[in-house]
């Protein structure tokens, strides 16, 4: 056993020059205690990451700066349910607010596509926030050595992620809710007329927040380098669009619009319509998919990318 | 029972490298030096210990544990401060700290409290709450300490501990690491190429190099055990060791001088007149300390074969000849 004092004096190990051997740690002496309480083990470990990741995605926990992104985008996300709110109760005022909410541009089954945009772009903005930081200061060491596996890290991270866009998908829909409810004469009646859009509602919701979220987190899993991640999701979500297009524009309809398929956007967009049943409105839908192709697609995208995902992670050095 | 061990422990990085080579040993409670030069395997073993890496070939146990599938038991026990920045600059002190005692499964208000006095245990006050981008090396170290300890873990694996630390910044830590092996009675177990570092601290000490055990022993044995004289002169070194050979001595010629084992029977008449009948210009004779340093010199082979009989806890295999310390990739 090395006494405590002697090692207190040979601390300095080749220096022979002992100064003042006064106590050096002395200043520490208050407060070690042994812990004794519960350890809550892996799913408890697994649940602080999900919330954890899901509170980063919003820059909550994170300084001022990190907020700016997260609060523009989500504002943005949801200005048009509150233009169309803000819309309804003049129309109410004026008496025309069944009219006015049955013929509203802005619709349960027109919102996703409409906002679709701006949550490309917070997944852009905000995806790397999460994977980038772990990777570039090299903090999956200390996650690592804890209490979970590689691959809970990695899905635990995504579907915090994915719950955020989640979050961003609904708001705006409740809110729309709300407000054609509540602004009706007949309470009752409207939420008996829009009860039926709430299963479309969620299950696109969960949809898009999936494939879009899990596209973005395997691209963003690939790079500690923020700008590079913020590119690869952009690029992601854009050129299989123009592929698209100029294959459709070179005169080939049919295989430009299976081409779509590529693109996460126009696959939620016919997700959209089967859900709704309403024809989809975009000029590039030339011809039919079968309704499977659609569904497929956006299934294939989720899984793909989260089992590319959970594979980076448990090959990645640390 | 053993809080570590290995068994035939071997680790090969895509078949060419070789980390580990059948390294067997025992390791018990108490602060242990791991020391080896760069590229030694002490990393790889600490990640093996943690169930992140996994063994090619051979048994390790950690707590009873065995590494290959009881990976998220061992390390919801076993704190680990890796050798490289892995700090958010970002975040503040109590925002990581925190953060990664609910991921070692602590509850929310046991990992607020944890975290204020782990932070108070490493000396960190008023800037916890600041982010550690503004920190210096030293408290940046001491954050990883404190994330290690924060589930108050029975086995602490500290890599490299005072990596870019000042003198003074050095012997805090290794001050730290003391006090929270003894008073605290936690294992802990010092991974260092610094020599100095490890006498200072440890108790026992495991000496590996190329991957392969050089020695394990309290740490008394290593610097109590008698070493070599060097008879250094200016011209006739060759003859020197001839003669001494005759004489029924284990001799190497290290240069301009020759390298004598003394640790049976004492050599020193025998030295005397050999010098003298051979008329050599003698410049000096030095009982050579065997400090741990000796472990990683070019020294005799006779001498390691002689230092490691008496411990009875090497590795099999052919005799290990002290390579210079080579620099590498430590894996």
């Amino acid at each position: 056993m090395t006494d405590a004092t002697t090692a207190g004096v040979a601390s300095s190990g080749v220096s022979t020059t002992a100064g003042p051997t006064g106590p050096t740690g002395s200043i520490y002496d208050i407060g070690y205690r042994r812990y004794e309480g519960p350890r809550l083990g892996r799913a408890h470990a697994i649940r602080s990451l999900f919330f954890h990741s899901l509170r980063s995605t919003f820059g909550i926990g994170r300084g001022g700066r990190a907020k700016i992104a997260p609060i523009i985008l989500v504002g943005l996300a949801l200005l048009p349910a509150i233009a169309i709110v803000g819309a309804l109760t003049m129309a109410a005022q004026f008496g025309v607010g069944s009219r006015f909410a049955n013929n509203a541009p802005i619709r349960y089954d027109t919102y996703f596509s409409s906002i679709s945009t701006i949550v490309v772009l917070f997944c852009a903005a905000q995806a790397p926030e999460l994977f980038g930081r772990d990777q570039r200061y090299g903090v999956l060491a200390l996650y690592f050595a804890r209490a979970l596996r590689r691959s809970d890290y990695a899905l635990a991270r995504i579907a915090g992620f994915v719950a955020a866009l989640l979050l961003i998908e609904l708001a705006p829909q409740v809110l729309l809710f709300l407000g054609r409810v509540l602004l009706s004469p007949d309470i009752l009646g409207a939420v008996g007329d829009d009860l039926p859009s709430v299963g479309p509602v969620l299950a696109q919701a969960i949809l898009s927040a999936a494939l879009l979220g899990g596209l973005s987190m395997a691209v963003a899993a690939f790079t500690p380098r923020r700008a590079y991640a913020t590119a690869g999701i952009i690029a992601l979500f854009t050129i299989p669009n123009i592929v698209a297009g100029t294959v459709l524009g070179l005169g080939s309809s049919v295989i430009g619009t299976w081409l779509l398929l590529l693109s996460p956007t126009s696959v939620l967009d016919g997700t959209n319509s089967i859900l709704f049943g309403t024809p989809l409105g975009s000029d590039f839908f030339f011809i039919d998919l079968p309704n499977v192709a659609y569904v497929a697609a956006a299934l294939a995208g989720v899984v793909g990318s989260i089992a590319i995902t959970v594979r980076r992670f448990s090959r990645i050095a640390t | 029972m053993a809080l570590i061990s290995l068994r035939n422990l071997t680790k090969r990085y895509g078949g060419a490298i070789t980390a580990l080579d059948g390294l067997t040993v025992d390791i018990d409670p108490g602060i242990v030096g791991l020391v080896g030069s760069n590229g030694a395997g002490k990393s790889t073993l600490l990640k093996i210990l943690l169930g992140l890496v996994e063994p090619t070939s051979g048994d390790a146990t950690v707590l009873d544990l065995d590494v290959r599938t009881r990976g998220t038991d061992i390390r919801q026990f076993v704190g680990y401060m890796p050798e490289h920045d892995c700090l958010p600059p970002d975040a503040s002190a109590t925002d990581i700290v925190s953060h990664l005692a609910l991921i070692s499964g602590l509850p929310r208000t046991a990992a607020r409290e944890r975290t204020a006095e782990v932070l108070r245990h490493v000396g960190l006050y008023e800037e916890r709450y600041r982010a550690i981008g503004g920190y210096s090396t030293g408290m940046k170290q001491r954050v990883k300490l404190a994330q290690a300890l924060v589930h108050d873990p029975r086995l602490l694996l500290l890599d490299e501990p005072t990596n870019g630390l000042d003198p003074a910044g050095r012997d805090e830590m290794l001050e730290l690491v003391r006090r929270t092996g003894t008073e605290f009675g936690m294992a802990v177990i010092v991974a260092s190429h610094l020599l100095g570092e490890i006498e200072a601290v440890c108790t026992y000490l495991v000496a590996i190099e190329g991957g392969r055990l050089l020695r394990s022993a309290p740490l008394g044995d290593f610097i109590e055990q008698t070493g070599t004289l060097a008879v250094e002169v200016d011209e006739g070194s060759t003859a020197l060791a001839e003669r001494l050979t005759a004489d029924g001595l284990a001799v190497v010629v290290d240069g301009r001088a020759v390298l004598v084992a003394i640790s049976d029977g004492r050599p020193y008449d025998l030295v005397r007149d050999a010098v003298a009948e051979l008329g050599l210009p003698l410049v000096r004779i030095e009982q050579r300390r065997h400090r741990l340093e000796d472990l990683f010199r070019d020294v005799p082979p006779t001498e390691i074969a002689a230092a490691r009989a008496p411990t009875g806890e090497v590795a099999p295999g052919p005799p290990v000849s002290a390579a210079p310390t080579a620099p590498g990739d430590d894996r």
